[in-house]
């Protein structure tokens, strides 16, 4: 391992990003194990239940333990719990079945024996666990990152390398180009493209990488333009390398350590995008358990169930976070400018 | 608001890199470009408007309105300065023309601003330019948070009602008003450094 590497896993900032994306992808990858529920089981009886109701940690004999009461909503007395009820708690049980990346199961990490359920982060406008969509909601964000990662890089570095090599006419082509997306501020230029596209999840993830490709292109511009008329790019030429083996062997590999980065930080942007579109009706419909989606849903009863969009928001922003301390940190290490 | 925070905040930070007083602006800072907007601005209205009653919840009216809005907006902006300026204000720190306005005797605040500080600003005037651009867009999520009846609103709701000549109108809007802001912050560069001539 060299050098800078090394000096990324010894990085502080960089071991607490590492952490919190490991628990989330864990989260993400035993989703339907570690959500009790389903994140589409509705039960209109037990909607806005605060985190935790109707949990004690005394039994009906009164013995130590996890015991659970059946939480419900009164249409005028508001949340009501069957104290005289307790159903104990048990770990690794049968539940709901479900099916996750080809795997069918019904075990779940933590369950109620009995007519009640655990909530642990209470339940949205129809009942649903929200923990469990939470949970659901993982990969649904991480997919987003990547795809509209995976688009600005894919277009965005050839936008940005090609005209800067050949120059002339085709760099000025390019750069207008870039110039009109980045006439667009932030998320704006995704708003407009949505508006184009119509809303939806695929939409949106086209819409969020669209607005990074500018931001690539300039990035991968200015690397080919510093290096390609380097003494060592001549000599490449000299030697008879053609056009694409320059750009490919010799002028790119020096990009790839600003890519990286401007990946990690731009995965934590593209959430956030995801989010705020989702949050104005623009992303994901309902009932997918999206982030940005479920905090707007919680936005209409902020005042008697803040829970509702508290939670979402605090996922949103863990896992922003998680890249943006990698994006620090992989600057730190490997940007030899910053030391 | 964030300029007015979020430059102080820097300096403070860079002043005593490695203090506690760095270390928590910085995590701060950190916390606020991670944090989506919507969400600040739904646990502002929940702390400040229906826990201690300070702020009407949402609309338009009069200057109290505005000011829940106005701190969600630029919270992003100022974690984002803080930053910026933290980072560039150690770099010119650490350059040589400052150690020799130390070795002539001048005294510590008038090396950091005037010597360090109008230099580190330079990068610093070109986020605050971008800044603008995404306070703009960021303008379209914080309407609909507090029902602020603005272009953000109409924004959005043209979109949901494929009204496309007012969505085309909008965008052109902010777009124009961006542009023509970048094109403010470039000529700003000549008044902070002479260096910079536009001829």
């Amino acid at each position: 391992m060299t050098r800078p590497w090394r000096r990324l896993i010894r990085h502080r900032l960089a071991q607490a990003g590492f952490l919190l994306l490991f628990l989330y992808l864990l989260g993400a990858l035993f989703a339907p194990f570690l959500a009790p529920y389903s994140p589409y089981s509705q039960d209109l009886r037990s909607t806005y239940i605060p985190p935790l109701a109707g949990l004690s940690l005394r039994g009906p004999g009164g013995e130590w333990g996890l015991w659970v009461s059946p939480a419900f909503r009164h249409p005028l007395e508001g949340v009501q719990v069957r104290w005289e009820e307790k159903y104990p708690v048990r770990f690794l049980v049968r539940g709901e079945a479900w099916s996750w990346l080809g795997v069918r199961g019904e075990l779940h990490l933590f369950g109620v024996e009995g007519p009640a359920r655990l909530y642990l982060l209470g339940t949205d406008e129809q009942g649903r666990d929200l923990f469990s969509r939470i949970l659901y909601g993982i990969p649904i964000s991480l997919s987003i990152g990547l795809v509209a990662v995976g688009i600005g890089l894919l277009l965005g570095t050839p936008l940005g390398a090609l005209p800067a090599y050949l120059g002339g006419r085709w760099d000025l082509l390019a750069q207008r180009l870039v110039d009109i997306l980045l006439a667009f501020p932030g998320i704006l230029l995704a708003i407009v493209l949505v508006a184009i596209l119509g809303p939806g999840l695929l939409n949106g993830m086209i819409a969020v990488g669209i607005a990074a490709v500018p931001i690539y292109a300039r990035l991968v511009r200015g690397v080919v333009l510093s290096l390609k008329s380097l003494d060592y790019v001549e000599a490449a030429r000299a030697l008879g390398a053609s056009h694409a083996r320059i750009l490919l062997r010799h002028i790119l590999p020096n990009a790839l350590t600003p890519l990286l980065i401007q990946t990690s930080l731009q995965m934590a942007i593209a959430i956030l995008f995801a989010a705020g579109l989702g949050f104005l009706g623009l992303g994901a419909r309902p009932p997918e358990p999206e982030w940005g989606l479920m905090l707007a849903r919680g936005r209409e009863y902020l005042a008697v169930a803040p829970h509702v969009a508290t939670f979402p928001g605090l996922a949103i922003v863990g896992l922003v976070l998680a890249f943006n301390l990698l994006g620090d940190a992989l600057r730190d290490a490997l940007d030899p400018r910053s030391r | 608001m964030a300029v007015l925070t979020g430059i102080p905040l820097g300096v403070l930070a860079a002043l005593r890199p490695g203090s506690g007083l760095d270390l928590s602006v910085m995590v701060l800072a950190l916390l606020g470009v991670s944090m989506p907007v919507f969400w600040f601005g739904l646990l502002a209205i929940l702390i400040f408007s229906v826990g201690l009653g300070w702020f009407p919840v949402a609309g338009k009216g009069t200057l109290a309105h505005l000011i829940l809005p106005a701190i969600t907006l630029g919270i992003n902006a100022t974690a984002l300065l803080a930053r910026m300026t933290r980072g560039t204000l150690l770099e010119v720190l650490s350059q040589d023309y400052i150690r020799t306005a130390r070795a002539k005797g001048l005294a510590e605040r008038v090396v950091i601003f005037k010597h360090a500080l109008r230099n580190a600003l330079i990068p610093v005037v070109t986020v605050v330019g971008l800044e603008f651009g995404t306070l703009l867009s960021g303008a379209v999520i914080t309407e609909t948070i507090f029902a602020w009846p603005g272009l953000g609103q109409l924004l959005v709701g043209s979109i949901l009602a494929r009204d496309y000549p007012v969505v085309q109108g909008a965008v052109l809007l902010v777009a124009i008003t961006f542009v023509l802001i970048n094109l403010l912050v470039d000529l700003l560069y000549a008044t902070i450094d002479p260096r910079v001539r536009y001829d």
